[in-house]
């Protein structure tokens, strides 16, 4: 779906690359995960998968972004956005309507999409993030777990292909970040690619087919997210914790088959270790 | 019972209008050198609870003493030298052009000797580790580092009282361990701490009080381990106890005592259990 070549890429008046020699290949279907460090190339990133780099944000890009084998270079923002949905870290700086409703529907008319047709994909894409009740409401008095959660709705409407989330959780309590977690497993069962862009090591570790770590624009590790929490060095040095259960086993230096990064699979190491339950 | 108290919050409501209330009838009291985390879901009610602490907003009925002072009565400017506000997003609070200028403009009001302003400023700096970005613009700097310039810009001030809403939203792991050690020393050196969060791990880490409020009532209220057992009613308002003290529950047919926090905790019981056998 996605493949990158050497990517290396300046913002403006920039002497440091925020992108280094990135080399990523985005399978149809992966759930894929970014994390790093705060300056570390996770959002750049995103904003060259959806195509914002080099189109709107201007620097000096090498190597290639190909999405579906054509250079993005190539490729207009509508052109990509009809299969990428967007979610950006501050829903603030994205909602642009005064209503809900309406904010679903600008996506919906950009792509031309027949009126009766309309209802419908607002209905499924509000229920989808749980805020059909505030289908009427001005945007102002939404808490930023709604924003967030309409700006991802706003996203979900236009039925992309592939979702590119940057922090979609930052502003949303463990239960509420747990459900749109949920929901992007829902949509990455029905064959949506998912890449998501987060903090968040223990749900990561959960729910992501594969994780890559940025550090200094650089991709420093990938994998699956037990062979990711097992390198806990390298993490450290990229500024990344590793799942609290994880850390644990680490310390009790105890044996395993597989990284235990869940809390079932960690209180099932320790009883075998400490000789129970077998 | 609490010996010494800051702020005593009587019957507090806070009403939308006559039939929606975001606080109703709260019974609060924080003794002073206390670090108190204030929890619960996106929309509970914490920010606003939080406001009333520095006047921000007066309450619709009830009353806030905040040493001793009725914050109806108090002027916010008289306030914010007992209680320092540090907001979520430190965008929302920085406006000047250099680290230094923004630290020191809360003092220009208070008619300090000029030796005095820049005493508190230099220290201000120290404490959170940006000396050497005193003359840097603040939007050049991280927003890990803006966060600290926003504590700092509190600092000066000296408080008996920081209020610190979601101090480490945005931020990755290693700044949120930096600003929280930050926290945590400053509690340390007297001050009030009332964090606002849902991020429970920091939570069982750092505070030693939490309240959980609930759809504008306090729903819990007691020492962390005391409230973090209480697993149940903690879900049903949308909070998780930590990975870590969910599966040191798991332990417990080995010995391990219930309520452990953190990482740290589970290892010295899990040690204890291991040297007790041998």
């Amino acid at each position: 779906m996605y493949k990158l070549n050497n990517l290396t890429f300046y913002y403006k008046n920039t002497e440091v690359p925020a992108l280094k020699n990135i080399n990523l290949e985005i399978a149809h279907g992966e759930f894929l995960g970014i994390i790093g460090h705060s300056g570390s190339g996770k959002s750049t990133l995103a904003k060259c998968l959806n195509g914002i780099i080099p189109h709107y944000q201007h620097g000096r890009m090498r190597g290639q972004v190909l999405f579906n084998g054509n250079p993005t270079e190539t490729l207009s923002i509508a052109d990509i956005s009809r299969s990428v949905g967007s979610v950006f870290d501050d829903p603030e700086s994205h909602l642009i309507t005064m209503e809900v409703e309406q904010e679903l529907i600008f996506g919906l008319e950009n792509m031309a999409v027949d009126p009766k047709e309309m209802q419908i994909k607002v209905e499924n894409a509000l229920e989808a993030v749980g805020i059909a009740h505030l289908r009427n409401r001005s945007i102002n008095t939404l808490s930023g777990g709604q924003k967030q959660r309409l700006a991802i709705a706003a996203a979900l409407a236009v039925e992309p292909k592939i979702l590119v989330l940057d922090e979609p959780t930052s502003e949303l309590d463990p239960i509420g970040s747990k459900e749109i977690y949920n929901l992007l497993a829902k949509f990455n069962k029905k064959g949506i690619t998912v890449v998501l862009i987060d903090q968040k090591v223990e749900l990561l570790a959960r729910y992501a087919s594969r994780i890559i770590v940025l550090n200094q624009g650089e991709i420093i590790l990938e994998g699956s997210p037990r062979e990711i929490f097992s390198a806990d060095e390298k993490l450290n040095k990229a500024g990344v914790d590793i799942p609290q259960v994880t850390k644990l086993i680490k310390m009790l230096g105890f044996r395993y088959g597989k990284l235990p990064i869940s809390v079932d699979e960690g209180a099932a190491c320790i009883l075998e270790n400490m000789g129970i339950g077998k | 019972m609490i010996s010494n108290p800051i702020i005593q919050v009587k019957d507090l409501c806070q009403n939308l209008d006559e039939n929606h209330f975001i606080l109703n009838k709260i019974n609060l009291t924080i003794g002073s050198g206390e670090f108190l985390a204030l929890v619960g879901q996106n929309g509970a009610g914490k920010t606003t609870l939080a406001k009333h602490f520095n006047g921000l907003l007066k309450p619709t009925s009830g009353k806030v003493l905040v040493d001793n002072l009725n914050t109806k009565y108090v002027k916010v400017s008289e306030l914010a030298q007992k209680v320092g506000y540090v907001f979520q997003n430190p965008d929302h609070q920085i406006f000047h052009n250099s680290v230094e200028k923004e630290i020191s403009f809360g003092l220009k009001y208070l008619n300090l000797p000029a030796e005095e302003v820049k005493r508190r400023t230099d220290d201000a700096l120290k404490a959170v580790g940006l000396v050497d970005y005193r003359y840097a613009h603040p939007y050049s700097l991280s927003r890990g580092q803006r966060q600290r310039v926003a504590l700092a810009s509190v600092l000066v001030l000296k408080p008996n009282v920081l209020v610190l809403d979601e101090p480490t939203t945005g931020l990755d792991y290693r700044e949120s361990m930096q600003i929280m050690n930050m926290i945590r020393s400053l509690n340390n050196q007297g001050h009030t701490i009332i964090m606002i969060t849902h991020d429970m791990s920091l939570v069982s880490t750092f505070a030693k009080r939490v309240v959980v409020l609930n759809k504008g009532e306090i729903l819990l209220d007691g020492p962390v381990r005391e409230v973090l057992s209480h697993q149940e009613i903690l879900s049903e308002t949308f909070l998780e106890i930590p990975p870590i003290s969910r599966l040191a529950d798991k332990l417990s047919v080995i010995g391990i005592p219930k309520n452990l926090l953190t990482v740290e905790e589970v290892y010295r019981a899990l040690c204890d259990v291991r040297g007790a056998e041998k």
